[in-house]
């Protein structure tokens, strides 16, 4: 029992570490305190701001634009990677479109997508779509790529169909990829979600972030950013959740993990 | 290269090539016909008004602008995460102390802040940089760190008994052995360190590539809003192939054998 809550606070130490920073900076004013508001300011501004709903509305705003644009390109980019790994002819007609685009700034496009799709939800799930997609399709590509052909000749040989490959051997093959792009993708879903609604917006959570702090109100402004920093870590640990449900026989993701 | 190869080389750079230069021949004709939103101005357009503010000087003081900043967050989010992340990886307190933070703040976007940065730091340089400090922090700690713990114990063991003081096998063999691993950060950071600088310039900023992008949009100078769009692919794109080759060289006795020298 003790050795358990030993372990619990050597694993966890560090968190409440830096809080009991934060709240003796904030309560020693060695920090202007309007800047740096303390934990308890910030709780009691959470809790203002979920009494009155705000948090709540701007919350479910964002969220259903970055999982609208994230489930596109889920959609999108694991068809277009299982398109160009399976067809050489895709593969030269996409492989650099995606090569080429990878690392130029695509969120730069965003006043277009303003005026394609309006200032509205649209031009918000576009541009979520379209940052999604590349690491959802390079990935999918990669993974496809990678099955091991031993397995689809073994398949092959016990008298499988071209389906039966492509749905269990291919496709479980390629998860693990599949999944560390989708977990590449979706903090960029909330990225790209967040930026464009501080920039021109009335409703979401980075409309509410950046209009409470230019209204002076940083404990709110915190309650925000903690209510971000919630869906994005609830998120993840759902899509982790899953991925280890789904690719039980590869129990790889490590707590943090990139790959 | 035998003749058949050079044969399906060229085929494949036509057929990538097909997709990218039949939307701009149809977006160019289109827009010389005039049936389409006037957002839309014509590719040739759009490159002569581009080639003509880069000669006046005119693209590149934004483009500087925003170079300072994604790179000077780069240096500093870069310089820490990798300090941070290889210490991590060999001494066990310090990662013991990172891991609960980083793992329950890695999959925050890290622009949420900006607002509250602004207001610590002002509009200007400081806080953008900040921001990007932030964003390039993790993937370069994170990489760094897996790196440091991947290092095959043996070649540590080989080392101290052949009696490396810590310090040479910190530098001979930890880091050597971890650097394929830290440059995939480096590079994934710096990706990242240009969206955000992009997007921080576009959320509030009074210059710089994002700044161009918004305030030209606003008064529907298409041109503008266009140049400085290619000026912000153009930086990533090169800052990405410049960072691929150094990982070449860097890595070119290591990659020998593995697909993984293509980056």
């Amino acid at each position: 029992m003790a050795s358990s809550l030993g372990r619990f606070v050597a694993r966890w130490y560090s968190v409440p570490l830096v809080l009991a920073i934060w709240e003796i900076l904030a309560r020693t004013g060695a920090i202007s305190r309007r800047l740096m508001p303390s934990l308890v300011e910030i709780a009691n501004a959470a809790w203002a701001a979920l009494a009155s709903g705000d948090l709540q509305f701007h919350a479910s705003i964002s969220l259903g634009r970055a999982l609208t644009g994230y489930a596109l390109a889920i959609v999108f980019g694991i068809l277009l990677g299982v398109a160009m790994a399976r067809s050489r002819l895709f593969d030269a007609l996409f492989e650099p479109i995606f090569s080429f685009g990878y690392p130029v700034p695509k969120i730069a496009l965003y006043p277009i997508f303003i005026f394609a799709f309006g200032f509205g939800s649209l031009s918000k799930v576009m541009m979520i779509f379209l940052e999604c997609l590349y690491p959802i399709t390079v990935n999918a590509f990669y993974g496809m790529r990678a099955v091991d052909r031993v397995h689809v000749w073994a398949a092959r040989n016990m008298g499988a169909t071209q389906r039966q490959i492509f749905w269990r051997v291919l496709l479980p093959g390629a998860a693990p990829s599949i999944f560390a792009g989708l977990r590449v993708a979706l903090p960029i879903s909330l990225i790209v979600v967040i930026i464009t609604e501080m920039i021109g917006e009335s409703r979401g959570l980075g409309y509410y972030i950046s209009y409470v702090s230019a209204s002076f109100e940083y404990a709110t402004a915190f309650a925000g950013v903690a209510a971000v920093a919630v869906i994005g870590f609830t998120l993840d640990r759902v899509l982790v959740w899953l991925r280890n449900r789904l690719i039980f026989w590869e129990r790889g993701a490590a707590f943090i993990g990139t790959n | 290269m035998s003749a058949a190869a050079f044969y399906s080389r060229a085929r494949r750079t036509a057929l990538g090539l097909a997709l990218p230069l039949a939307a701009l021949v149809a977006w160019e004709i289109s827009a010389r016909l005039g049936d389409v939103p006037s957002y839309l101005i014509a590719p040739s357009v759009i490159l002569a008004s581009t080639w003509d503010m880069a000669t006046t000087g005119e693209l590149w003081q934004h483009t500087s602008n925003s170079l300072v900043r994604a790179l000077g967050g780069y240096a500093i989010g870069a310089a820490a995460g990798i300090t941070m992340g290889l210490l991590a990886g060999i001494a066990r307190p310090v990662e013991r102390f990172y891991d609960p933070i980083v793992s329950l703040t890695y999959p925050v976007p890290k622009i949420v802040v900006l607002p509250i940065l602004i207001a610590w730091l002002g509009s200007g340089d400081a806080s953008k940089i900040a921001v990007v400090t932030a964003a390039v922090f993790y993937p370069t700690f994170i990489n760094s760190l897996y790196g440091a713990k991947g290092v095959n114990r043996i070649y540590v063991w080989s080392a101290r008994n052949m009696g490396a003081r810590p310090i040479a096998v910190f530098l001979k063999v930890i880091l050597p052995a971890s650097l394929p691993q830290v440059l995939t950060g480096l590079r994934v950071g710096l990706a990242l360190a240009f969206i955000v600088t992009v997007a921080a310039e576009m959320q509030n900023s009074r210059n710089g590539l994002g700044f161009l992008v918004m305030t030209a949009e606003d008064s529907m100078r298409f041109d503008l809003m266009y140049a400085a769009i290619i000026a912000a692919g153009v930086i990533g794109f090169a800052g990405d192939r410049l960072l691929v080759t150094l990982r070449r060289r860097a890595l070119a006795g290591q990659a020998i054998g593995k697909e993984g020298a293509h980056g």
